[in-house]
């Protein structure tokens, strides 16, 4: 199914988020391609505050299609230590390089300890292929 | 299971599908923000065939219709729609509806979606009491409905259909007889975008015979291609009527609401005689609403919802959002909202909480929200 762009390295979670661990042991966080096509016509997001502490799949920024606003939630917990400001000019990005220069938060985990425990929580990106899979399967 | 309209094959073949009062119906197509300005700079086609279409005929059709509704149906002439309001005895809103008159003795309903059910009762119980001889039947399933909007709505109606009357010489709420591609339909000058544009009522087009529905829908795209013309879905027919300031039923108006408050009066006659609400409306005419639906129009970015909380500048809350979205034309989030009546000026400022994330100040205006120079029906002509 090619249809949805699921690169390979990252942790994805149910709710569509995406995470990918740094070199530095920070993880850097977005949505996914599935999430913003479901999206379409992203107008508006509501950014973290950078220094918020966040705990792992607390809705921590929201962002608005046309249509309706998401809540994005934190794939991990720790501190938020950078935000894409460059999307609230050009939301856009979040449609057009989700993985890329859509990118919407960067989080510093308290400990690595604590950061693998959560990572196993996440789906690869095997799994999330085949988990949107069956979510395209359901629909009628 | 969900129904579906005479032009779903088109839409299961090329929208993003969203149900909509028990139908499946296109939320979008290519896309809410392309299709929603072909409508404001040329020209869309929206199939509005979930809607309800109810026709009202014999000697006490006139009087029914006059005692459920709210505005002059005695002086409706035949060939003449006019927008309206169902209300109950407390005048809350029971439905807004377009009433056209087909001929002395025979009328056609145009209802929400959702309140079909409700307004056939509604019409039926009255019409026990009025005792003139009145038939109401449902012909939702039976008649298509598409709505062709925008600047250049007319030049494409009008190389595909011939009418008993040049549609160019319609006034708006005018109707004729005519016929798209060939199908007979009846034609009229009417929407819900604040566009120029008409509505057509395809007779003889049920789910499971939809060739005549499709063959004027097709014929129309196809007449509108070199000028743009693109499908459009419920996601910009929503966006449109927004900008265009006009409510819709569930959110912004409902059986909670009056008249008076949703700023509706102008279709409401007061002075026509009886009618089911009046005593209540004409009360709180003379004693004014201790709220009014109020347009804002955010100052700063953010997209207002339905529900999300209006504060007044000391940031007391004062209301709530009845129904908001981004202006693709704007490019700034707008919304509907029942202030007290000394907030819902225009020119006054209050604040809208964009859900715990933001507080951001929003302008109350005089609908509609776009420059009616540029754009709308009376824009002026380029």
């Amino acid at each position: 199914m090619a249809r949805y762009e699921v690169p390979d390295g990252l942790y994805y979670t149910r709710e569509h988020e995406w995470a990918k661990v740094l070199e530095d042991g920070t993880v850097l966080m977005g949505i996914t391609d599935y999430a913003q096509e479901k999206l379409h016509d992203i107008v508006n997001i509501e950014l973290p505050e950078v220094g918020a502490r966040v705990r792992q799949m607390e809705a921590f920024a929201s962002v608005d299609s046309v249509k309706a606003t998401s809540e994005v939630y934190a794939p991990v917990s720790g501190e938020v230590i950078e935000v894409n400001e460059e999307l609230l000019a050009r939301p856009e990005l979040l449609n057009q390089d989700p993985y890329g220069q859509g990118w919407i938060a960067r989080i510093r985990p308290a400990s690595s300890e604590e950061l693998h425990g959560e990572l196993e929580a996440l789906m690869t990106a095997d799994e999330y292929a085949r988990y949107i899979e069956e979510l395209e399967g359901k629909r009628v | 299971m969900a129904e579906r309209t005479q032009l779903w094959p088109f839409h299961a073949k090329r929208a993003r599908i969203t149900e909509f009062a028990g139908y499946q119906m296109p939320l979008w197509y290519e896309g809410i923000i392309p299709e929603h300005m072909a409508v404001r700079e040329a020209v869309g086609v929206f199939d509005v065939s979930h809607m309800g279409r109810l026709l009202v005929e014999g000697p006490g059709a006139e009087g029914l219709l006059d005692m459920t509704t709210t505005n002059d149906v005695i002086g409706l002439e035949p060939g003449r729609s006019q927008y309206s309001l169902m209300c109950n005895q407390d005048g809350g809103i029971v439905d807004d509806v377009v009433v056209l008159r087909l001929a002395e003795e025979r009328f056609l309903l145009v209802v929400n979606a959702a309140n079909r059910a409700k307004d056939l009762a509604w019409l039926r119980g009255h019409a026990k009491g009025l005792g003139g001889q009145v038939s109401i039947a449902d012909l939702t399933g039976q008649v298509a409905m598409i709505a062709v909007q925008g600047p250049r709505a007319l030049d494409v109606l009008t190389a595909v259909s011939k009418a008993e009357r040049p549609l160019r010489s319609l006034r708006w709420h005018e109707f004729t007889e005519g016929q798209v591609a060939g199908v007979s339909a009846l034609i009229a000058r009417m929407g819900y975008t604040g566009e120029d544009g008409f509505e057509l009522y395809i007779w003889g087009a049920t789910p499971e015979e939809p060739e005549r529905a499709l063959r004027a829908w097709e014929a129309i795209l196809e007449a509108g291609r070199e000028l743009g013309i693109k499908p459009c879905g419920l996601g910009a027919r929503d966006t449109l009527r927004l900008e265009a300031g006009y409510c819709l039923y569930g959110p912004d108006i409902n059986e909670q609401t009056t008249p008076v408050e949703a700023r509706l009066d102008f279709a409401v006659k007061i002075e026509k005689g009886q009618f089911i609400g009046r005593e209540a409306i004409r009360r709180q005419m003379l004693k004014g609403p201790r709220r009014l639906r109020a347009c804002l129009k955010l100052l700063e970015r953010g997209v207002p919802r339905q529900g999300y909380k209006v504060l007044d500048e000391a940031g007391h809350e004062v209301g709530h959002i009845t129904s908001g979205t981004f202006s693709p034309l704007l490019r700034r989030g707008i919304a509907m909202a029942y202030l007290p009546p000394e907030l819902a000026r225009p020119g006054l400022e209050v604040l809208v909480d964009l859900r715990g994330h933001r507080r951001a100040r929003a302008e109350v205006v005089e609908p509609p929200f776009y420059d009616t120079s540029k754009y709308g029906r009376r824009r002026r002509a380029s």
